[in-house]
């Protein structure tokens, strides 16, 4: 079986942004639930601290591809 | 959509060597079509992906100038259809990211970035072009530096000076002894953070879907080819993900391009703002 | 598939972008990055956006421009109603007013008829009595006439002389109606009996 540890790496790595990924929407959802008319406030604010969170995934991208193989 | 159609441009991608090699690789999308001639060992020339990135160009000049030329108070069909994503780069991004005040300036260029990155991104799944031009990180780059250049030019202009632009960025009430950290964090976030995740997100969204298409495409023609019956049966559930995962793609692209308008528009919001 | 084989033979011929890292970018590709936004920012700003923006200003000011409109033509049909309410105030009055007067007319043209008629009724009784008045009159002349005559003939006859001399016969006839009249004469059976 032959492979390349980054992936393991990057994987392991995808994990803490996608649950915060997770969190982000479940906290957006529920308040859209809570008060649906905010629902136009809220979205800004909730795809912003989407892109902060996945930030981190995609520094684990660029980890995976600069590192020696 | 027919996965017949699918499987040639994507069989392209796992194009290396002889026969198509199952996983395929980011080889794949380095696919020059013309060769112009070689500066060194720098091969110049067009790829695929320029070639897609003009015709886009091409079809949204057109299209946009056609159904705007005669802009009517009532609109037609065509009109109707580009004003409504005009409205909802106008309100429901740059209005609502920048503020009343300044966002009009801002609204053409959020505009061509949203329907450039729309319409490259929607060519990843189809058919006739089947390449999603953003997953060549070039195209990014250039886009995020625009954005780049923009908010880093209205920023400095707006607070007169850079000493004042990195003042103006730090939030007023910090003890002493956390203003280096805090400047530090911020300028990495201002000059290379927002950059950075800007352009690879949209690229690695771009990438990986459509490394993920492929995997499902050919790994289906794969087995489809293998010698026993029951390998070939296997083939069937594999392309009806890759049909799944096609329209998740679709949803996908349509929010990379939506990400990176709101993110731009809310770089040009904060550098317009009083405060940061 | 011919494009197949070019990449083949390009990655064959020791293509140094093929290997790259996909994360560094290609400088061509780069380029034509921003041009691509050049071009398509230069059309949206020049052509699509002023135009758009052109048309939802229009818009706006027909929507104002409509409500404004629309209040105006309010207040010129209330004003209409009002004077057309007026109006027929006005002419409902006027027609009662006709109505009486017309009323008032007919009973005149009523009593003027009446009126007419009893005169008219008058006349007829009064010519109609004049004319028995004379034909009575008449009748009288020319009974006496008459009465004169044959009396004067049966005297002659009985007398036997002529007595038809104008002048004799007048004075006797008139003395002798008088004497009538005067009740000198008792009216006397000539012959035969007279009932």
């Amino acid at each position: 079986m032959t492979g390349n540890l980054n992936l393991v790496g990057y994987g392991l790595a995808a994990i803490g942004p996608a649950i915060a990924v997770g969190l982000i929407f479940a906290a957006y959802i529920n308040g859209v639930a809570r008060q649906p008319e905010a629902g136009n406030m809220l979205r800004p604010i909730a795809i912003l601290g989407f892109a902060l969170a996945e930030a981190l995934a995609i520094f684990g991208l660029v980890l995976f591809f600069i590192s020696p193989k | 959509m027919s996965f017949a159609a699918l499987i040639p441009s994507l069989g392209s991608l796992s194009a290396e060597g002889d026969g198509g090699h199952f996983p395929p690789t980011p080889e794949g999308f380095w696919q020059p079509l013309v060769t112009l001639g070689h500066i060194g060992d720098y091969p110049i020339v067009i790829t695929r992906s320029m070639v897609v990135i003009m015709l886009s160009v091409a079809l949204l000049s057109w299209w946009l100038v056609s159904t705007t030329k005669r802009a009517a108070v009532v609109p037609g069909k065509g009109q109707h259809y580009t004003e409504l994503v005009y409205n909802f780069v106008r309100n429901d991004v740059a209005k609502d990211m920048i503020g009343s005040k300044d966002f009009l300036r801002f609204v053409p260029l959020l505009f061509s970035l949203f329907v450039l990155i729309l319409l490259n991104n929607l060519f990843g799944i189809i058919p006739p072009i089947q390449f999603p031009t953003m997953s060549r990180i070039g195209f990014p780059i250039a886009l995020t530096l625009v954005v780049y250049v923009v908010y880093h030019w209205i920023g400095i202009k707006k607070q007169h000076g850079f000493l004042n632009y990195v003042k103006w960025m730090i939030p007023p009430g910090i003890p002493g002894w956390l203003l280096p950290l805090i400047v530090f964090l911020e300028l990495l976030t201002f000059f290379i953070t927002r950059p950075l995740t800007l352009a690879l997100r949209l690229f690695g969204n771009m990438f990986a879907g459509h490394m993920l298409l492929a995997v499902f495409i050919i790994g289906g023609w794969e087995l489809v080819q293998a010698d026993t019956f029951a390998l070939k049966f296997v083939a069937l559930p594999a392309w009806l993900m890759a049909f799944v995962m096609t329209l998740f793609e679709g949803l996908v692209q349509f929010l990379q391009a939506f990400v990176f308008t709101l993110l731009a528009a809310s770089y040009f919001g904060s550098a317009v703002a009083d405060e940061h | 598939m011919l494009q197949l084989t070019g990449v083949r033979a390009l990655a064959a011929s020791g293509d140094s972008q093929a290997s790259a890292p996909p994360i560094l970018p290609y400088l061509p590709e780069l380029i034509f990055g921003f041009v691509a936004i050049g071009i398509l920012y230069w059309v949206v700003k020049t052509k699509v956006v002023p135009n758009l923006e052109k048309a939802y200003a229009a818009r706006a000011e027909a929507i104002e421009g409509g409500i404004a409109k629309a209040e105006k033509a309010q207040a010129e049909a209330k004003a209409a109603l009002d004077h057309y309410n007026a109006q027929l105030a006005d002419a409902r009055g006027e027609a009662n007013k006709i109505r009486e007067d017309a009323r008032a007319h007919a009973a005149q043209i009523v009593a003027e008829m009446r009126a007419q008629a009893q005169a008219e009724s008058a006349r007829i009784v009064e010519s109609a009595q004049k004319q028995i008045e004379a034909e009575r009159q008449q009748a009288v002349v020319s009974l006496r006439g008459e009465v004169g005559r044959l009396s004067t003939d049966l005297a002659s006859r009985i007398v036997g002389e002529s007595l038809h001399d104008e002048t004799r016969q007048k004075g006797i006839v008139e003395r002798f109606l008088a004497d009538l009249e005067a009740g000198e004469i008792r009216p006397v059976k000539v012959g035969g009996t007279d009932s």
